[in-house]
């Protein structure tokens, strides 16, 4: 079947007369900039807009620096279930109200939580922009949790988690057990989508507080991008958001540190219905913000942006050993993760596939990548961030992206300069540096019937499971 | 499979963008307080018009037709090749033989290996994709547009050079096979490859598109090659630009590369629609209920299938209203009655999926094993209201907002509107339908849903199917529906409507 490709349209561009030292392709990618505009209010909420007419419509987005990682104790899951909260009752506002300001128009709201932030995007007819900028303030400002709703939203949480983690195949691998065998200390080690437990014991003052706490104007981003008037947009941005007050605390910030991994770690784990056995391995690398993370990209994408990537020529292709290879550079604002995987063809062992996964990093750190190959992914990389922002929507996305983790809007722009600076030799350094023995983590994952007898505890070394596996307590109604 | 980090309010992944405000200000707004804080939403001001972009449209003298619409906003081109037969014309015992070929075409040309393709196109940024489905067989590009004349010389050499060598073969089935095996241990997919073999039988839209493991060990090389030759052909192709291109660019492009195409003499290609209703008739008389046991599932898909709608009926506009209040997005009853309301699902919808012969409706939720029973009533309930009960123009207006802003937003990128442009030609139908949409959704009448409601997609004539962990819902589902047959996973036949080989009857027994 045909995998839908997204391209292109809507943003008129101011092209950039980079003058850059690569030849061949890259020197022909001209690349669009984003021509924003930036203001911070006295609470402390920064704006940044763009103005394109080109339709008849607009983008809100509203980025809270607030994530997984902030879930109180025993509380995972709570950043997002929280989530789902802000799509209910304010001081203004009944239940789902949202959609009736969005879908019903003709328009769109959604929200996502990750690690290190959480932000809501409304795309609507132009003419709703003062209509969604008042339901933005009035959410930030106020929230009403009511006990009947609290339980049924936090229901369909609990099904989120089942349908995602516990009826796909690989589900526990990838949400779960990539994050609990990753990280020791830091609060990163706990899924964001958390565990049905912890989602049962929240409460609604548990959700009072969290908003308080961290659901204020000097912890937030607004982006508006699209169909407005910039007078008439700062105006009413004042009128609605400059009311709302800054509270006298600091926001709190998680402090944990996740210690230098000393020594390989080898886990198995086992699943119901797990049709091919899956190896990810893991290294922990340097944050976002570090000036390794744009090498780090690169080795990502030679390893697996496209059919080209060695990855799939190598596991896939040639010696059919993997169903599907993968690696990814999970960038977070601390310690982040890189990891690559595979999950198997039929027949095939799970330390086969590692071999060859290790072999494709030992081919990075020995010789520095080809000149052509460096070339591709940067164009592979260059041509989907356009993709990313041919919508209002993905350019008001781009820009909170870049705010939140960076503390910085303009590298929206300076990335792409950043990304085509990067060197062969950057590359192979970063490989030498982070994909050591000592910092990976391997993790093999099967179906549970492989599972030895008397090896009921799940992990053949390191620290004892916990709660993933096999009899998951789905259902716990 | 690649892990997602974060989690949404729903499953999304789509691109966003709006059509205007068609919508005058309902009950919800009121004016606005003069003093202290504002407590009702701000009304919206007038709305701006929105436009369309126009295609333009030529036929080559080998037959193939070429169809451009040009927007300029982005440096991208995305070109499709559709060619008017997909997977409903597979061989009756080699199912997923149409998606095979149209996989197999970028593994391989008599000038390229799969890794020069693969390279070639990469490194211009772009992206080539193919495949089969349903009605058409496709291939996609899409790269930045000063790249485009050097990435359609590999597109048209795929389509037109395609090796289909025994070990790309080898490689691929190889791959499906696997592909399969995850697939068929998620219940949502299972369910639905279930689903089209209750409604659809053994007629030609009855088999899942990417084959099943019999059919695809059966599978052959001349079978790949004889399939290529009688349907990839100029006559019966159409080619769509969109985006970063003007059209006398495209047209020439189109000629450099597929002018020389040759047309063979024989008639093209024509397949008879009448096959497909039979299996869709047959199942409304004597619908059916199916559970199919995967222990240790971690939730049951439940689906409310039946036969549907063709894309040409007169009534698609009115089908397509009827479907957004019932399931088609947030704020449909389904996932208001399910999620909102009740929290027994992440997400309730439906879809109408009109094709060229009769094609399926479908609504469907996930839940926990123990809800299973009480979402199928849901979704039979639901249905049933929708034909009994008239619909309120308070709750028809947004429906229709809703409809029309996603349809809107599925024109904001250049690949949704190819898309959109492809599905209009493959199907016959006036490229103006695209700028017409808005007046065909407005023009339905709370009387004509409740009409196709009650006539063309009642529970009467549906099937249930449910995938997932039995012993945690069958006593409650065999209390609602004595008829219930059990499938274990294990034993699960896609091949035939009777969903077991001969002999395999698990004791429960099919009870029609």
């Amino acid at each position: 079947m045909l995998k839908k490709s997204c391209s292109a349209l809507l943003i008129s561009l101011i092209v950039a007369g980079s003058g850059s030292i690569f030849p061949a392709l890259i020197a022909q990618v001209r690349i669009p900039q984003i021509d924003y505009k930036e203001r911070t209010l006295a609470n402390g909420l920064k704006v940044y807009s763009v103005r394109n007419t080109s339709s008849p419509t607009v983008a809100i987005n509203v980025w809270y620096k607030v994530g997984s990682k902030d879930d109180p104790a025993n509380r995972s899951g709570f950043a997002h279930l929280f989530e789902h909260m802000m799509f209910k009752a304010t001081k203004n506002m009944k239940p789902e109200t949202f959609d009736r300001l969005t879908e019903d128009v003709g328009g769109y709201n959604n929200a996502s939580t990750w690690p290190d932030y959480t932000y809501y995007h409304e795309v609507v007819p132009s003419n709703y922009l003062e209509t969604l900028l008042w339901a933005e303030a009035d959410r930030m400002g106020s929230l009403v949790v009511e006990d009947s709703f609290f339980k049924s939203e936090r229901d369909v949480v609990e099904e989120e988690y089942r349908q995602r983690v516990l009826a796909q195949p690989y589900g526990r691998l990838f949400y779960l057990l990539l994050n609990t065998r990753s990280y020791t200390t830091h609060p990163y080690k706990r899924p964001t989508i958390g565990s049905i437990e912890d989602l049962e014991a929240a409460t609604i003052d548990d959700v009072r507080a969290f908003h308080a706490t961290y659901y204020r104007p000097d912890n937030a981003v607004l982006i508006v991008v699209g169909d407005f008037d910039q007078k008439q947009l700062d105006a009413w941005v004042d009128k609605y958001f400059a009311g709302i007050p800054r509270p006298d605390k600091p926001v709190p910030r998680v402090q944990s540190k996740e210690p230098e991994r000393r020594a390989e770690q080898r886990f198995t784990e086992y699943g119901p219905n797990v049709p091919l056995p899956a190896v990810a391995i893991t290294y922990l690398v340097p944050p976002a913000a570090s000036s390794d993370a744009m090498p780090l990209q690169i080795a990502e994408a030679i390893l697996s942006a496209g059919e080209s990537s060695r990855l799939y020529q190598s596991l896939v292709y040639e010696q059919q050993i993997a169903q599907e290879a993968f690696a990814s550079y999970d960038r977070r604002e601390d310690e982040s993760l890189f990891y690559l995987g595979a999950i198997l063809a039929s027949g095939k062992r799970p330390d086969e596939a590692e071999r060859a996964l290790l072999a494709e990093v030992t081919r990075m750190q020995q010789q520095p990548v080809a000149a052509a190959e460096l070339d591709k992914v940067k164009n592979q990389l260059i041509t989907s961030a356009l993709r990313e922002r041919e919508t209002n929507n993905g350019k008001a996305e781009a820009i909170g992206y870049a705010v939140t983790m960076y503390g910085d809007a303009a590298r929206v722009n300076t990335d792409l300069d950043r990304l085509r600076a990067v060197t062969a030799a950057d590359v192979q350094r970063v490989m030498q540096k982070y994909f050591t023995a000592a910092n990976r983590v391997v993790i093999s994952y099967q179906q549970e019937t492989r599972q030895p007898a008397g090896d009921k505890a799940g992990a053949r070394s390191g620290p004892q499971p916990d709660s993933v596996g096999a009899a998951r307590k789905g259902g716990t109604r | 499979m690649r892990a997602e980090r974060f989690f949404g309010r729903r499953m999304a992944g789509v691109v966003w963008h709006v059509v205007c405000g068609l919508i005058a200000a309902g009950l919800l707004f009121s004016a606005r307080l003069e003093t202290g804080a504002q407590t009702v939403p701000p009304a919206p001001s007038a709305p701006r018009p929105v436009s369309i972009p126009r295609p333009v449209e030529r036929r080559l003298r080998n037959g193939l037709r070429v169809i451009v619409i040009e927007d300029k906003n982005m440096p991208l081109v995305a070109a499709q090749m559709v060619i008017n037969n997909g997977s409903e014309v597979d061989p009756p015992l080699l199912s997923g033989a149409a998606d095979l070929t149209a996989s197999l075409l970028t593994k391989g040309t008599q000038t390229r290996t799969a890794p020069e393709i693969a390279r070639a196109i990469e490194a211009l940024g772009g992206t080539l994709e193919s495949g089969a489905g349903w009605d058409a067989s496709k291939v996609a590009l899409n790269v930045m547009s000063d790249k485009i004349d050097a990435a359609m010389a590999i597109m048209a050499d795929v389509i037109r050079n395609p090796s289909f060598k025994e070990d790309e073969i080898a490689r691929l089935r190889q791959q499906y096979l696997d592909n399969l095996s995850v697939a068929l241990s998620q219940p949502g997919t299972l369910a639905s490859f279930v689903a089209s073999r209750v409604v659809f039988g053994d007629s030609p839209y009855g088999h899942p598109v990417s084959g099943t493991p019999e059919s695809l060990a059966r599978i052959k090389r001349e079978d790949i090659v004889a399939l290529h030759s009688k349907y990839y052909r100029p006559d019966n192709a159409i080619l769509v630009f969109g985006g970063d291109i003007r059209p006398e660019t495209a047209f020439r492009l189109a000629e450099r590369y597929f002018g020389d195409w040759p047309r063979p003499a024989t008639p093209i290609p024509q397949v008879a629609p009448e096959k497909n209703t039979q299996g869709g008739s047959r199942a409304e008389a004597h619908p059916r209920v199916v559970v199919i046991d995967m222990p240790g599932a971690g939730q049951a898909a439940v689906v409310l299938a039946r036969a549907g709608i063709r894309r040409t009926d007169p009534d698609y506009f009115t089908g397509i209203v009827a479907n957004s209040v019932l399931g088609g997005g947030y704020s449909s009853r389904l996932n208001q009655e399910i999620r909102i309301k009740r929290g027994l699902s992440y997400g309730a919808s439906s879809a109408l999926g009109a094709r060229r012969d009769t094609g399926p409706f479908i609504a469907s939720a996930q839940t926990k094993n123990q809800s299973a029973p009480e979402v199928a009533s849901l979704l039979i309930s639901e249905l049933g209201q929708l034909a009994s009960e008239p619909i309120t123009a308070a709750e028809l207006t947004p429906r229709k907002a809703a409809l029309i802003g996603n349809f809107g937003r599925s024109l904001e990128t250049n690949g949704g509107l190819v898309a959109q442009i492809s599905q209009l030609a493959t199907y016959g139908l006036s490229l103006d339908q695209l700028n017409r949409f808005i007046e065909n959704v407005q023009a339905v009448t709370a009387d004509a849903v409740q009409r196709f409601a009650a006539t063309r997609i009642s529970p009467q004539g549906a099937n249930l199917i449910i995938a997932g962990d039995a012993k945690e819902f069958l006593a409650e589902l065999r209390k609602k529906f004595p008829n219930v047959e059990v499938i274990p996973a294990a034993r699960l036949d896609l091949n035939s409507a009777a969903l077991q080989r001969a002999g395999e009857q698990a004791p429960s027994g099919p009870g029609l």
